[in-house]
């Protein structure tokens, strides 16, 4: 028995250190276009990773969380650059993830008492007033135009285009470097949020999640915890904001409007609900689509050129119409998202090499899911 | 006082075409706990329709394809789209995505064939005003007052005296008990979904009509503030709807009309004023003014 | 487990009144479990049962009254706090979340474990350590209640009774010193009934806590209950052994059709 665990550990590993390595090594490779797509996913997907914590196992919706990467982003930007304090960028990035904690934690009185829907929809809230917020605050925001993003320094090495550096003979400029930034802050994220999630905070969210009244009566502190996620959940996008400020070199109002919030619900959503791996998943998908379909525009049957304006289907237009089919789609064909379809392909792969049923393979008298979460007992 | 009075029953207007809105909202979520993010599209959908076939039928024939073809398409978005993932209250929360995508299909297919034109929907108030007592007032707002509230009037004469909405009530108050039905619970689905989307068709005349400039491809976006509108209510309230959606115009036309007093929240707060309000009224009261439990986990 | 030495505190109900809407679900209903007792709660359905259970574990709040465990006031406490001091209950309907019976289980070590999110987030080293250590008291729990085989299935795989049992094991990983039972064995087949039986009273001669008992099988509350507590339109109308109870006349009445029936199943 642990024999054969520490042999699936092994191959695990294996698999992650070759991960790494192609990660690492795709700069020498890849040209800044494929370059700031990895960068934006990366970003996503820390963004996104929060979002399941709240919405897919915390079960709390919202719809507020681009008020909270904007919150990062500006915070960052107002930090760091002038007009504001200006400080060192480094510990202006920690502290944007910090003001996006905080900035979760002032929902609190929301999201402790308000549930499901009625949740949602408060959160809606945040995007229009933090929009109307960041439109007016000139000072602070600069209004409709945005402001620059200082580039991130840390100990003299600066992560943009100012000073030449080439590695093996090839050029690092500043997607290059942002690359191996997104990693670590990607890397961070899936280590903490793995460890949230099999840990004892995780456990209670979950419980939240499919029964308040069980959690409370197990001990579970339950206005807490809620309040809790959302500020988890803040940071994780307060830290996708900021990556987001860095890679974008501009920030604008416009950006972190309710379009954004809905995209970051289909990643969690097309991933597979309360999963750091299908979090990640959706926000690839969602991040990299139009972006390849806009570049990759003229190869494509149906679609006319960037610039043709005789009522054909633009680039910008077919991403969306693909973009919106692919969420039914995947949605229609599996409800549990992408990460719910490799799981069950995985278990169909491997009842076929092994020929007897494993133990985990579902039983005859497997009772249906919605059977579990009974309704709540009315006190 | 006249200009109070002005921004009144401007505020009323409003409501009162967010009140078709918010009802189509509250329904869907009714019958099937969906959060429906794509009454944007049909809405505009309603409106761009009225707007091509006008020229052709006249402005009650267009409205009357308008409404039909709106309340199929939504139908059929129930039927064949979000229905294939079954029953199960848990997956509210999936098909609730799923109108995202259907949102972002029909918002862009609409975008591309209306681009930057103002249609015109070829109402016939046109731009005319009539005087009532000491103000004036566009024609079309009373029009959208009367209509409203003949429409508003007549589902909720469906609800209380029609099986349908007598099934509507039941399976929205025991999901098990109404499943029993089988597949009748699925007619009921489709039908709520189907009077939903003939609601948002008609709300878009109205958004369209004067003083509005016309429909636009933005036009849509209405729809959003009808969601402050039905949770303020209680989502699960038809009569909350209708008294949240007028507290939100009120609000909305009161604090546009004080906009030069209000200065020091920025230009522009009377669009976002319904939200602040909703966040106020939700931090007394969890399920809105009327509501019950929440019932959509996502 | 850790086998107390000690007598739990006495759970003292006095005077509790609960109000739904006009409804009076409770009046002035009190009620002395004795410590390491077993103390049963019968009535009628509709009797108010489940509503003390709810009164007793926080998510009901009594207009009137007070329910003490030993010198602690436990009325106006929030649910958490109530089961931190030490009350765990299970439901009627199952209500488990979603994850192996491992997980479950863990859950239920909630109140006796520290790690918050930070130090779950950073994985370190005294959060692991507390990890390892809740997983060995979990599969203790799982062992005595006979889910070790089980002990790393998915909840949603396992037969019904094993679920009832999975939330009995739930709230013995709370080291209860009460432990309110709702309907135990309801749904459950015979052998199933025998074997929840055995668990009951082997956890309370191991562990030495209190149990409250809400169960419709009379066979089964005789058997196991030293007090019984019967309730009828939310008054206590009668108090005593099993034997005295069943010879109580307001009983009878009260449970007229299921009176004889009572007697069969005893």
């Amino acid at each position: 028995m642990s024999e054969r665990l520490s042999r699936a550990r092994a191959v695990r590993l294996g698999w992650t250190f070759a991960a790494v390595v192609v990660l690492c090594a795709l700069p020498f490779y890849l040209d800044a276009f494929w370059l700031r797509i990895g960068l934006f996913s990366m970003a996503a997907a820390v963004g996104a990773v929060g979002l399941g914590l709240l919405s897919g196992t915390a079960g709390q919706l919202s719809l507020g969380h681009a008020f909270f990467l904007a919150v990062g982003a500006y915070g960052y930007v107002w930090l760091a650059g002038e007009p504001g304090p200006g400080l060192p960028t480094a510990l202006a990035a920690v502290l944007a993830v910090l003001l996006a904690g905080v900035a979760g934690g002032l929902f609190s009185p929301v999201a402790g008492r308000v549930r499901g829907v009625y949740l949602g929809v408060a959160t809606l809230a945040l995007v229009f007033l933090g929009h109307h917020v960041l439109l007016t605050a000139d000072s602070v925001t600069g209004g409709f135009n945005g402001r620059s993003v200082p580039p991130l320094e840390v100990g003299g090495f600066s992560f943009s285009a100012d000073s030449e550096l080439s590695l093996l003979g090839v050029p690092f400029g500043a997607e290059e470097r942002l690359w191996y930034l997104g990693l670590a802050l990607f890397a961070i994220t899936w280590f903490t949020a793995r460890g949230l999630l099999r840990g004892r905070p995780g456990r209670a969210l979950v419980a939240l999640r499919d029964s308040e009244t069980a959690a409370a009566v197990m001990g579970v502190d339950v206005s807490r915890y809620r309040s809790a996620a959302f500020v988890v959940s803040s940071m994780y996008a307060g830290l996708a904001g900021v990556m987001l400020a860095l890679a974008f070199r501009r920030v604008v109002p416009d950006y972190f409007g309710l379009v954004l919030s809905v995209d970051y619900l289909a990643m969690i959503v097309i991933g597979g609900l309360g999963s750091v791996a299908g979090a990640t998943a959706g926000a690839v998908f969602v991040t990299a689509l139009p972006l390849l379909m806009t570049r990759y525009a003229d190869q494509l049957p149906l679609v006319a050129a960037p610039g043709t304006t005789d009522g054909a289907v633009g680039p910008t237009e077919a991403a969306r119409y693909l973009y919106g089919a692919a969420i039914v789609l995947i949605l229609l064909f599996a409800p549990d998202g992408l990460h719910g379809l490799v799981r069950r392909l995985r278990a169909r792969l491997r009842s076929r090499r092994t020929a007897p049923p494993p133990a985990d393979a579902a039983s005859p008298s497997q009772p249906p899911a919605s059977a579990v979460r009974a309704k709540e007992p009315t006190p | 006082m006249t200009t109070f009075l002005d921004n009144i029953f401007n505020g009323l207007a409003l409501g009162a075409v967010y009140a078709l809105v918010a009802l189509g909202f509250v329904i869907i979520f009714k019958a099937s706990g969906v959060m429906n993010f794509a009454h944007g599209s049909l809405l505009l959908l309603g409106g761009y329709l009225t707007a091509v076939f006008h020229d052709d039928l006249g402005f009650a024939g267009a409205l009357a394809v308008a409404v039909l073809v709106t309340a199929a398409v939504a139908g059929a978005m129930d039927r064949f789209l979000l229905h294939a993932g079954g029953t199960d209250p848990h997956t509210a929360h999936v098909q609730t995505i799923v109108t995202i995508g259907v949102d972002i299909v029909i918002l862009t297919d609409l975008s591309r064939r209306i681009g930057g034109d103002l249609l015109s929907l070829g109402d016939p108030w046109g731009d005319s005003v009539s005087g009532l007592g000491p103000v004036t007032v566009a024609d079309s707002r009373i029009a959208a007052i009367v209509v409203s509230t003949v429409v508003i009037a007549g589902v909720f004469a469906l609800f209380r005296y029609t099986s349908w909405g007598l099934s509507l009530r039941a399976s929205a108050e025991d999901v098990e008990a109404a499943a029993l039905m089988g597949v009748r619970l699925v007619r009921i689905r489709t039908l709520a979904w189907c009077l939903a989307g003939a609601l948002a068709a008609l709300a878009a005349v109205f958004l369209a009509a004067f003083p509005a400039p016309g429909l636009e491809r933005t036009t849509g976006q209405i729809a959003l503030k009808a969601f402050p509108a039905a949770i303020l209510g209680g989502m699960a309230s038809p009569p909350g709807a209708l008294a949240g959606s007028l507290l939100i115009g009120l609000t909305e036309a009161l604090v546009a009309g004080y906009q030069s007093d209000l200065h020091i929240l920025g230009e522009g707060f009377g669009d976002v004023a319904p939200y602040a309000v909703m966040v106020l009224v939700l931090l007394v009261r969890p399920t809105g003014l009327f509501g019950g439990k929440a019932a959509v986990r996502v | 487990m850790t086998t107390r030495t000690t007598a739990p505190p006495a759970l003292t109900v006095t005077d509790v009144t609960v109000r739904f809407a006009g409804l009076t679900a409770l009046d002035a209903v009190s009620f002395t479990v004795t410590p390491g007792s077993v103390h049963a709660l019968i009535g009628p359905n509709g009797a108010g049962k489940s509503t003390c259970f709810n009164v007793l574990s926080g998510l009901c709040r009594p207009a009137t009254g007070t329910v003490r465990l030993g010198d602690a006031d436990l009325t106006r406490l929030a649910p958490h706090r109530i089961a931190a001091l030490g009350v765990a209950r299970t439901f009627q309907n199952i209500v488990t979340t979603q994850g192996t019976v491992a997980d479950n289980l863990l859950l239920g070590r909630h109140a006796l474990s520290r790690s918050g999110f930070t130090a779950s987030a950073l994985r370190l080293p005294h959060a692991r350590r507390e990890q390892r250590e809740q997983l060995a008291r979990a599969r203790e729990a799982a062992e005595l209640t006979g889910l070790g085989p089980h002990f790393d299935s998915p909840v949603a795989l396992l037969s019904y009774g094993d679920r009832k049992r999975v939330e009995f094991a739930r709230a013995l990983c709370l080291e209860p010193s009460v432990l309110l039972l709702d309907e135990p064995v309801a749904g459950m087949n015979a052998a199933e009934r025998v074997r929840t039986v055995e668990v009951v009273h082997a956890v309370r001669a191991e562990l030495g806590l209190s149990v409250v008992l809400v169960e419709h099988d009379m066979g089964l509350v005789m058997r196991l209950a030293d007090e019984v507590t019967v309730l009828d339109f939310g008054r206590v109308i009668a108090h005593g052994t099993p034997d005295e109870v069943r010879r109580d006349p307001e009983v009878l009445r009260a449970y007229l059709g299921t009176g004889a029936e009572a007697e069969d199943a005893a």
